[in-house]
């Protein structure tokens, strides 16, 4: 609190606290009192912020920020979507709980301003398991998963990332046709490439599945060929998207907003 | 600038998740999903994130209407409510006041419930008071009361988690209670054995270790053949049935002619499936039963609910943690208006209007004499509407319109009345056939407590105001109260509503705000420092000893001709919601499924020469319409599937109003048409 208005001059402060038995999201203004503060249930508060940020034409916004929030952060800096001068960061270090529940191999933020630091978990078991399966035994497995999908759409809701809002491709039926449940794989596979240079693997999507579809496993699969193939990872506010390129391998002068 | 999140409850299925409604400036911009809630676990369904979509959209009603000439137009409050006692009055001196009745709203609170039933009982002086759990689970009160004293979920809606076997049943769980559903999916992945009987191919089904696909109606036959399989190789939970239950040997009796064979003959079931399922269901340690619209909405539905309950005490399937018979309830507050004592024949908590200790018990509480003889249910009104021995109607937040059987049938009887008053929240086709029209406010505007269908009572909180001039039923309902000159409806908010309720309703003795406010609890609940209960019947059930029921099979009310060859039977889609009034004005929720269809078996369809996408009408003895063909192999041959979403092309315009004469409840689920190229 005193950090984020005091020293770090923010007019908001958006936090998790404890209300009628339960952690909800939420923003404190400069000058109201915050109690019951909780920290250890993964609200993304970016996903929150992006909601919110568009309604919010000034004022800076303190925002409890763990590594994942912060990679987050750079991807919307990064497309203009957030004005980095309207964040102050403040750094949560995950508890070791957290970290085995989100199997996060990059937990610590740059600045920790709360909590302790500890080191992130260095592979995601199913991922290793799946690697060591065939191609067709793999792909029989996401098949079964992917039947599980009830198109709540929560994934995408929930992805501080995922930002299309209206224009989402999920909902264009030139990409995904079939009216029924569970949708078709393309459905996954078109939002799996379009999150492919944006995803910073907080897993939220995972989280938010009633399927309980390894969400995060494909992720991580992903992120892993995105690195081997063109050397690059999501999450910081310098590098351009390799996938932002022309056909000629140069990178656009201007990078697109909207993707 | 604020930013809130109101922690408040989702106003679609019988679930009952708990979310946050986020107000910028009192706009409301989204649905949050609430990590911590134990029902929902942070997960929604589609319906539930956008739940926000439709409350403030421009077609709310913002101001009373009275027709004048044929015109509804705009009225004050003061003209409104005026209005309607001076006709009430007028219609119950000339006809007494059984010529008038009150529809409750399985999408009203309980307190909002409590007061309905109490201006119909206790200011008109009639027990014509019912809402649409007469069209969903009426036949559960009735089924399961019998059998075990009490007709709600027995178990918890977590627990389904570590259940062994899963049975579910005329329920299309994924797309009309997805978060229970999605219960259901992870106790497969722990290993559970799931059995889904169903006429047609659901998301469900298609994960299923067994399906078994029976003929719509013929559901007593598959259970009593399970029940024959069970006795036969000796299965029966012998301590349980000893120990615990009456009448099991005319159980015996009644299904030793349910052999495999007979069984397939009426059911289409494959024997070899039907007894495998049998044994995987009985030989289970913890099984739950879970069962919806498919079971309830026959002409014999009492019964259909009866044979489910036999399933269960003869395998002793009930009482114990993960294991019971769980009916599905449909809507945010079904359970709760039920609780709340919104039916003709019972006072809040199930108490009998006919007895005559409990009426003096409501005599004393209210202070007024009350009538004896039970009211007529909302099947029956419009029955007795039609032939103008039903004079008035007040109804709250129902589109019966197109929720009902037959609507044909139910406009002319709506038409008939002397004066009908709708309050809702959009013009509904109801409320277009109104004399006044009230302008409610919505679950996200008030105050309150819904029950949701396991026994749970879970918090409204108002996020937002309400548009224009609309009101809380609740406040119309104590208006209306004190304009008639009656005392008892002088509350302040629905916390008061509530500490009375449970003054006079044992299973909600301990109930109040101030208790829920910070933890689930579920009923029965009698005393403030009662925990509420989780399982029902563990020791011995509600009625003392459970009772089997011999129960037969016996054909729908209506079967299939020449004339009328396929057996059609309605239900829901994930995306949209009953009569659509809020989920076809949500743009991402309409867009999924935005037209009627007919759903046709892909060599049905080939014989009649129609292709995917085709106009086709649909036509019963009661009414035709045309909608889109979608040929698929997701149903049986003979028989067809309509949502009954669509008003456009309303599958009510074609069911049947045959009622099961126990509960009154329609048959929804059966009846003969045809299909023809439009």
């Amino acid at each position: 609190m005193k950090l984020a208005f005091e020293e770090r001059g923010a007019d908001y402060l958006l936090i998790m606290r404890e209300e009628h038995g339960n952690v909800a999201p939420a923003m404190i203004s400069k000058g109201e009192s915050a109690d019951s503060v909780r920290l250890d249930i993964p609200y993304q508060l970016v996903t929150i912020l992006e909601n919110i940020y568009p309604w919010l034409s000034k004022g800076k916004i303190a925002i409890i920020t763990r590594r994942c929030d912060e990679k987050a952060l750079a991807e919307l800096v990064k497309r203009k979507y957030v004005d980095e001068k309207r964040i102050v960061k403040i750094g949560l270090a995950c508890s070791e709980e957290q970290i085995k529940k989100c199997r996060c191999n990059d937990p610590v933020p740059s600045n920790v301003a709360v909590g302790e630091p500890h080191e992130g978990m260095k592979d995601d078991e199913l991922a290793l398991a799946l690697s060591k399966r065939s191609p067709e035994d793999r792909f029989s497995f996401w098949v079964d998963q992917y039947k599980k999908c009830n198109k709540c759409f929560g994934c995408t809701l929930n992805c501080p990332v995922c930002f299309c809002d209206d224009d989402c491709v999920l909902e264009d039926r030139t990409f995904v046709a079939e009216p029924s449940v569970p949708p078709g794989l393309s459905f996954h596979m078109i939002r799996s490439f379009h999150m492919a240079d944006k995803c910073i693997e907080c897993g939220e999507c995972e989280r938010a599945c009633p399927a309980e579809i390894p969400l995060l496993t494909m992720r991580k699969l992903l992120a892993k060929d995105m690195k081997e193939v063109f050397g690059f990872a999501p999450g910081d506010e310098k590098t351009v998207s390799p996938l932002n390129t022309t056909l000629e391998g140069e990178q656009l002068e201007d990078e697109c907003d909207e993707c | 600038m604020s930013v809130r999140h109101v922690l408040t409850t989702c106003p679609y299925c019988g679930t009952g998740c708990n979310f946050y409604l986020q107000v910028i400036d009192g706009r409301l911009t989204g649905v949050v999903p609430c990590k911590t809630d134990e029902i929902s676990l942070g997960r929604l369904c589609i319906k539930g994130y956008n739940a926000h979509a439709f409350v403030q959209h421009a077609d709310r009603l913002r101001h009373p209407m009275i027709r004048e000439n044929g015109q509804l137009r705009k009225a004050t409050w003061d003209q409104a409510l005026d209005k309607i006692v001076g006709e009430l009055k007028r219609i119950r001196e000339k006809h007494g006041p059984d010529s008038i009745a009150l529809l409750a709203s399985a999408k009203c609170t309980n307190e909002e419930n409590y007061v309905f039933q109490k201006l119909a009982r206790a200011v008109i002086g009639t027990n014509n008071i019912d809402h649409c759990a007469r069209l969903c689970h009426a036949s559960t009160i009735t089924g399961l009361v019998h059998s075990f004293g009490s007709g709600a979920m027995t178990n918890t809606i977590p627990e389904f988690d570590d259940a062994d076997c899963i049975l579910v049943t005329g329920s299309n769980t994924l797309e009309a209670h997805p978060i229970i559903g999605s219960r259901m999916l992870r106790a497969k992945e722990k290993g559970a054995k799931l059995i889904v009987v169903d006429p047609r191919d659901t998301p469900l089904s298609r994960i299923s270790h067994i399906f078994l696909r029976q003929r719509p109606g013929t559901d007593i036959a598959w259970i009593n053949g399970m029940l024959k399989v069970i006795i036969d190789e000796k299965l029966v939970n012998d301590d349980f049935v000893k120990s615990r239950t009456t009448a099991f040997e005319e159980l015996e009796e009644a299904v030793k002619d349910y052999t495999p064979e007979k069984v397939e003959l009426i059911t289409g079931i494959p024997k070899e499936k039907l007894v495998e399922a049998a044994r995987i269901y009985a030989k289970a340690d913890k099984a739950m039963l879970a069962y919806a619209m498919g079971i309830t909405q026959h002409s014999n539905g009492t019964n259909v609910v009866k044979a489910i309950a036999n399933l269960a005490m003869a395998t002793g399937h009930i009482g114990r943690e993960s294991t019971g018979v769980n009916p599905l309830r449909g809507q945010c507050n079904v359970q709760g208006a039920c609780d709340s004592g919104a039916l003709p024949d019972l006072y809040p908590g199930y108490q009998r209007v006919d007895d005559e200790a409990v009426r003096a018990k409501f005599e004393k509480a209210w202070g007024i004499s009350l009538p004896a003889k039970p009211g007529l249910t909302l099947t029956c009104a419009t029955k007795e509407a039609a032939i103008g021995k039903l004079k008035a109607m007040v109804i709250f937040g129902e589109n019966i319109m197109i929720s009902d059987p037959d609507i044909g049938h139910v406009e002319e009887a709506v038409k008939e009345l002397e004066f009908l008053v709708v309050s809702d929240i959009f013009m509904t086709g109801t409320a277009q056939l109104a004399d006044v029209v009230l302008p409610a406010a919505c679950y996200a505007e008030k105050d309150g407590t819904f029950t949701n269908t396991d026994r749970a009572l879970r918090m409204l909180r108002k996020a937002i105001d309400a548009p224009g001039e609309a009101k809380a039923d609740w406040v119309i309902a104590c208006e209306l109260g004190k304009k008639f000159g009656s005392n008892g409806f002088e509350f302040s908010s629905p916390a008061e509503i509530m500490a009375e309720m449970a003054t006079v309703t044992p299973i909600y003795g301990g109930i109040s705000h101030e208790k829920i406010d910070r933890g689930v609890v579920r009923w029965p609940c009698p005393t403030k420092e009662h925990p509420g209960t989780r399982i029902l019947h563990a020791q011995e059930f509600t009625r003392g000893p459970g009772m089997f029921a011999p129960v037969q099979h016996a054909p729908a009310a209506e079967t299939t001709s020449d004339e009328y060859p396929f057996i059609l039977t309605t239900g829901r889609n994930l995306f949209q919601y009953h009569t659509g009034t809020m989920t076809r004005r949500s743009p991402k929720l309409e867009r999924e499924a935005p037209e009627p269809y007919v759903e046709i078996n892909r060599g049905d369809a080939t014989r009649l020469g129609i292709n995917d996408g085709d106009r086709v009408t649909v036509t019963s003895r009661r009414g035709s319409i045309a909608l889109k063909a979608r040929i698929t192999q997701r149903i049986i041959p003979g028989t067809i599937f309509i949502p009954f979403h669509y008003a456009e092309a309303a599958a009510n315009r074609l069911t049947n109003a045959a009622l099961d004469p126990v509960s009154n409840i329609p048959e929804l689920k059966v009846c003969a048409a045809k299909v023809a190229k439009a």
